[in-house]
């Protein structure tokens, strides 16, 4: 079933045309990772499937009806969003922050009640960090942050879940844990997950773990290609998006199967 | 065993209430205890003749309505402070950051100079206030949306405005009556408040229940306009409504009792250290020690010298040495 489609997609700031013609969907139970050098676009693109911006052209459709038409609480029923890094304001205890996303499903005026606490423990135990559960979220690490993050997108229970580049300000071992937790979540609840990434071997880690992932890279404001981690993600396209010389390795591994790694040498002329 | 949230309700309730019941006994027309309990009883309609009519006047026509006044300010500012924090995501955010203040200050200079006698103060502060802020949320529309930084750059712009005006009207002001009045209106003061001037509290109530209403949505606000849009809030109307309900609430407090710094910044902070930063506990805090504050404090203006103390100069004076006790006692509440 296709939770998102995006149509003949296309969107400027004032005159600067950011990308145009764009068409992508999204399927339950899948991953799509949106890759695409800085400032390419991924990110309006996401803003505008979670209703922040609107697009110039074309049309967005979410669980089959138009972004557009959506309430703020009934599009956040279908959407859950996790943030490249969250500005901290407040120290609101993670609890509360993992609760905040229970608003899109609580009354009139929002304030989640006693049931809600059930679904915040459950969340955190799913994310790993149960035991910070009463601990200031202006006193955790960015690893941390990003999982209270997760967790809070997990609340909302929603089919699907956007992030944009969830791990750009995590160290090695947090990005393993967070999208191990990724894996866990698609496996287990069926949803779809749409995520901007910097990292090509992130869409080869996932292909590995059995999941189904697919590319979409983003270059000169359309998409330059569409498929597979394995297939799509080659030396010859890598220099193509970002002006790479690399060197695509193969891993294998007993237990795990065959990995692939992109592995840098240098940049090469535009 | 009483559960825990009956309790802080039944706390929360109190604490104002026992102050304000205090306040009546104290001032600077010295009434003796048993006087001020007969003139209560007598207020509330049982027959006592044993009271005289100097000392039930004082006690039913100044001391009771000024307190009600006081409790009321306090609470009023100490809430729309939290809520433009919360909404403005800046703890240095105070209820005057729209230019309400200002407005209302202007408002009452205007009104002083144009008609001598104190009533029409209250009204022109009021509506002046609100003008003030519909001016900023105005300006801050010109993009269309309404980002935060329109909005604070909007309040600023208005302030200095109606600064700047107040400024001349002080400058053309008759400098024997008319001066002295909106230099003392403008460090705030509750003197003039009688029941006629209570019509104010209507404003006040009414932003204080859209505020505690719209609690839980000034907790999701502070994560930022987009992610509180990804969690299903309707962004630009529950941010209106939550400025509308501050607005409201600061008006009417400021038309009572002219301008009145330090409550409306560090009385939500010392909510925060107390009860936490989850607004749905931190506003009834916030009130309840705003209100028991605001009426310690014009108290202390009463009795400690002949000529009252300016509000504004007390609140710094006394709550400052309190604030620095908390921070320290509980660690600056996980700020750092």
């Amino acid at each position: 079933m296709k939770l998102i489609e995006i149509h003949n997609a296309g969107f400027a700031y004032g005159e600067n045309e950011i990308f145009r013609k764009i068409d992508l969907s999204l399927e339950q139970g899948t991953l799509c990772c949106l890759m695409g050098p800085n400032g390419c676009g991924k990110s309006t693109l996401l803003d505008c499937i979670i209703g922040v911006l609107h697009l110039r052209e074309g049309k967005i459709l979410v669980d089959g009806r138009d972004v557009l038409s959506y309430k703020p609480q009934l599009l956040a029923q279908k959407i859950a969003y996790v943030p490249q890094v969250h500005d901290r304001s407040f120290p609101y205890t993670v609890k509360q922050i993992v609760l905040m996303g229970r608003t899109a499903s609580a009354g009139l005026f929002g304030s989640p009640g006693k049931d809600a606490e059930d679904l915040v423990t459950n969340a955190l135990r799913t994310v790993g960090i149960a035991h910070l559960s009463a601990r200031s979220y202006t006193q955790i690490s960015g690893g941390e942050m990003q999982l209270v993050m997760l967790a809070r997108a997990l609340v909302q229970q929603t089919p699907i879940i956007i992030m944009d580049e969830p791990t750009a300000h995590l160290d090695f071992r947090n990005e393993m844990v967070f999208m191990e937790t990724v894996v866990n979540m698609i496996k287990e609840h069926n949803i779809a997950v749409l995520m901007a990434t910097h990292s090509p071997n992130q869409p080869f880690y996932f292909e590995n773990k059995g999941l189904d992932v697919n590319v979409a890279a983003i270059k000169d404001g359309g998409i330059y290609c569409h498929g597979v981690p394995s297939q799509v993600l080659t030396e010859t396209s890598i220099n193509e998006i970002y002006q790479i010389k690399s060197k695509r390795l193969t891993h294998e591994d007993s237990h795990n199967g065959q990995l692939y790694q992109i592995v840098p040498i240098k940049t090469c002329e535009r | 065993m009483i559960p825990m949230k009956i309790r802080t309700i039944i706390f929360l309730c109190l604490l104002p209430l026992c102050v304000m019941v205090i306040s009546i006994f104290v001032g600077r027309f010295s009434i003796s205890v048993s006087d001020v309990a007969n003139s209560l009883l007598k207020l509330c309609g049982f027959q006592s003749s044993f009271v005289s009519i100097e000392s039930f006047t004082v006690v039913s026509q100044l001391r009771i309505p000024r307190i009600i006044a006081s409790a009321f300010v306090g609470a009023a500012l100490a809430a729309s402070g939290a809520a433009f924090q919360g909404i403005f995501r800046n703890p240095l955010a105070s209820p005057s950051l729209l230019g309400v203040s200002s407005g209302a200050g202007f408002g009452a200079a205007l009104a002083i100079i144009l008609f001598h006698t104190y009533w029409p103060t209250y009204i022109f502060a009021f509506a002046f206030g609100i003008i003030a802020v519909l001016s900023s949320y105005v300006i801050a529309r010109i993009y269309n949306t309404v980002p935060t930084i329109m909005l604070i750059l909007g309040g600023m712009i208005v302030s200095s405005i109606f600064s700047a005006l107040i400024s001349l009207l002080k400058y053309v002001a008759d400098v024997e009556r008319e001066l002295p009045a909106i230099v003392y209106w403008m460090m705030g003061s509750l003197s003039s408040v009688g029941y006629k001037s209570l019509w104010a509290l209507l404003p006040i109530s009414c932003g204080l229940l859209i505020l505690q209403l719209y609690s839980w949505h000034i907790n999701v606000l502070s994560m930022g306009d987009k992610e509180a849009h990804t969690m299903g809030v309707n962004v630009k109307r529950s941010k209106s409504l939550i400025i509308s309900g501050a607005t409201l609430a600061t008006a009417g407090a400021v038309c009572l009792s002219g301008v009145i710094g330090w409550v409306g910044l560090v009385i939500p902070h010392i909510g925060r250290m107390l009860a936490g930063n989850d607004n749905r506990k931190l506003l009834p805090f916030s009130m309840s020690i705003g209100a028991a504050f605001m009426t310690i404090i014009d108290t202390l203006s009463r009795i400690i010298v002949e000529s009252e103390i300016p509000l504004g100069i007390l609140t710094s004076l006394i709550g400052a040495p309190f604030f620095i006790f908390l921070l320290k006692k509980t660690r600056g509440g996980g700020w750092q």
